[in-house]
């Protein structure tokens, strides 16, 4: 399995989502899937995507509000906005680490994200499982020795959910907290894999998702490391180590992505640096 | 309740700008000047209307200002004691703020702020005068409940017009799909009466009749004979709301006394002591109606005074309703050209 199968795809996308869109909801308001082809035998899936396709990536690092940093991702019709604060002096005493810093991980989800309206608030399960997920990945990346006695807030709000929440708050995260400039080892990538009898696909949606066993994890692309591994479902042992592998190689092709998306913010941000210090005299 | 904190000095110097001839802003705008609105409507797929706004947001960058999430999504719900439905649909509304809004806000404090907003809005939308006629399905059966969620991005001050605004654009973006009442009989041969069983209606194509009227010989009541409705057309995305031009709209008037000024940064708000939240939805007539009033602050008002800000706050209003109007008709426009082109 070599990356070079692995391509992120943006051009007919619009038409991809547009179905499944109609599709969600379809689902909706019938309130039962009908059976899908998860994978036909021309090798297409539901939504038009080939197996090692990823969907298309939408990356916005504009800064939200009072923020230090945020980034709004979306993969396909998944988008998900995250605002990170600090590090800061923490609201509440008792959560101080003398030694480093604290992390605050609080996910909300809007409540028309999904086919069924569903409202869950802060002490939902689901939430808590989410956050704490993402709290976990990020606590071995984060270099929060350097900042003892303080708090980083990471706020993450789902806008829309169709498969891969979990993948979308990681990378969103991770953008984040890099334009927030919190010093990190690495970024963390993370993404989606399932498996239908035995072939492997990547970056599911919702229908793949209730339907395949599924896997999510987070890989720091330089050392390769891996610093998430979710799966709540059933999956074979030989099919484990393929799948895994697979990811891994998305991840890196998903980092290429993120590193594109924050060096071209970058760009903007020096341009204006530069356009401030000199005058703009040296502009061609 | 303010939510951003301001030493005493940041607070008369805000009141001392406003107060000064001629009055003076941070940002340079005049008294009754907004800030930029932008405004895009089915912003959320799986929503049956959805709209995002937001009041001074930075066009290039896409930085700053207040924003704010709407997004109406319809359930179906039966009409039975003790089961929620009631005869001809209902309206819930629900705000919430993300923590990143109010970061200074303890998750307690935020969710008081949510509850508050919660209120303001669902008295006011669910009010009789207001309501929808096309949320009925079956008259003592079904009927759609329509759900307004609206999601706080960022505060960056005067969020309840921001959250009047964003709840019109999502109700007026609203489609109700269309439903066909469904109604199931007995054969005429046979004398076995089975009713309602949908599976039967399999066995053969006269079992189920769409939209017939069935005298029975034996029932000489007037009852609703349809038990169930279905969608005629799936793809189609249904019709709009009943009296959508009639959702009110929210003007905020800041009090400084003598003067009042319009959309208040999250500073002037903090310098603020009196905020009077008005209302108002204007009819086919352009007669305005009052639809809900709230004060929030601890300053004081005379009656003299308010009449004299209902008059102003009816011409803001007026203002802002005619050009939401025309914005709401332009992204109509734009929304049935997108769809030819499928």
């Amino acid at each position: 399995m070599t990356s070079s199968t692995i391509i992120t795809n943006n051009s007919h996308a619009r038409i991809v989502e547009f179905v499944s869109t109609l599709f969600a909801q379809h689902l909706a308001y019938t309130g039962m899937a009908s059976r899908v082809e998860i994978l036909n035998e021309g090798g297409f899936r539901s939504d038009g995507r080939r197996q090692f396709e990823l969907r298309s990536i939408n990356i916005d690092l504009s800064q939200q509000g009072h923020a230090d940093g945020s980034a709004s991702i979306s993969h396909g019709l998944t988008h998900v906005l995250v605002s990170v604060f600090g590090p800061r002096e923490a609201k509440n005493r008792s959560q101080t680490i003398h030694d480093r810093a604290n992390l605050n991980v609080e996910l909300s989800i809007a409540a028309f994200s999904t086919g069924d309206r569903r409202k869950r608030s802060r002490g939902d399960k689901r939430v808590m499982e989410v956050a704490g997920a993402i709290k976990s990945t990020f606590e071995p990346v984060i270099q929060t020795s350097l900042y003892p006695r303080s708090q980083i807030d990471i706020f993450v709000q789902v806008i829309q959910q169709d498969g891969g929440v979990l993948q979308a708050c990681i990378n969103a995260t991770t953008l984040a907290l890099i334009s927030a400039g919190i010093p990190m080892v690495d970024f963390v990538c993370a993404i989606s894999g399932g498996v239908h009898s035995t072939n492997p696909f990547l970056d599911l949606t919702l229908i793949e998702e209730s339907d395949v066993p599924n896997l999510t994890i987070a890989v720091m692309p330089k050392t390769q490391k891996v610093s998430l591994v979710t799966m709540e479902t059933r999956l074979h042992v030989d099919r484990y180590e393929e799948i895994f592998r697979l990811a891994i190689d998305a991840g890196l092709i998903i980092h290429e992505e993120m590193k594109a998306a924050v060096l071209a913010r970058s760009k903007t941000l020096m341009t204006c640096i530069d356009l401030g210090t000199h005058g703009g005299e040296e502009m061609e | 309740m303010s939510t951003t904190l301001l030493s005493k000095a940041e607070k008369s110097f805000i009141q001392a700008g406003l107060l000064s001839n001629p009055p003076s802003r941070a940002d340079g705008r005049s008294l009754h000047d907004f800030r930029t609105i932008s405004l895009e409507t089915s912003v959320a797929p799986l929503a049956n209307g959805s709209a995002r706004l937001s009041i001074g947001r930075n066009p290039y960058d896409g930085s700053g200002g207040t924003e704010v999430l709407a997004a109406a999504k319809l359930e179906v719900e039966t009409i039975q004691h003790g089961s929620g439905g009631v005869e001809g649909g209902k309206i819930a509304c629900s705000v919430t703020c993300s923590p990143a809004a109010y970061p200074h806000l303890s998750s307690a404090a935020l969710e008081d702020l949510q509850y508050d907003m919660t209120t303001i809005l669902q008295d006011t939308l669910t009010h009789p005068s207001l309501h929808p006629k096309n949320l009925g399905i079956l008259s003592g059966k079904k009927s759609w409940l329509l759900n307004l969620d609206l999601v706080v991005l960022v505060d960056s001050g005067n969020v309840y017009d921001a959250i009047f605004m964003a709840a019109r654009a999502a109700l007026w973006d609203t489609k109700v799909p269309r439903t066909r009442s469904v109604e199931y009989k007995a054969k005429k041969s046979g004398t076995s009466g089975i009713v309602g069983g949908g599976g039967k209606a399999g066995d053969s194509g006269g079992d189920m009749d769409v939209d017939e009227e069935v005298v029975s010989g034996f029932d000489t009541r007037q009852i609703q004979k349809a038990t169930d409705f279905e969608l005629p057309d799936y793809w189609d995305e249904g019709e709009v709301l009943d009296g959508r031009q009639n959702w009110p709209i929210c003007v905020t008037l800041n009090i400084v006394s003598p003067v009042h000024f319009l959309d208040a940064t999250s500073q002037e708000e903090a310098a603020t002591p009196l905020r009077v939240l008005l209302m108002i939805s204007f009819d086919s007539s352009q007669s305005a109606n009052i639809q809900g009033m709230r004060t929030l602050g601890n300053g004081e008002l005379t009656v003299s005074q308010l009449t004299g800000l209902l008059k102003d706050g009816e011409k803001y209003a007026r203002e802002i309703w005619q050009s939401l109007n025309t914005k709401l008709k332009e992204d109509n426009i734009g929304l049935i050209k997108e769809k030819n082109k499928f």
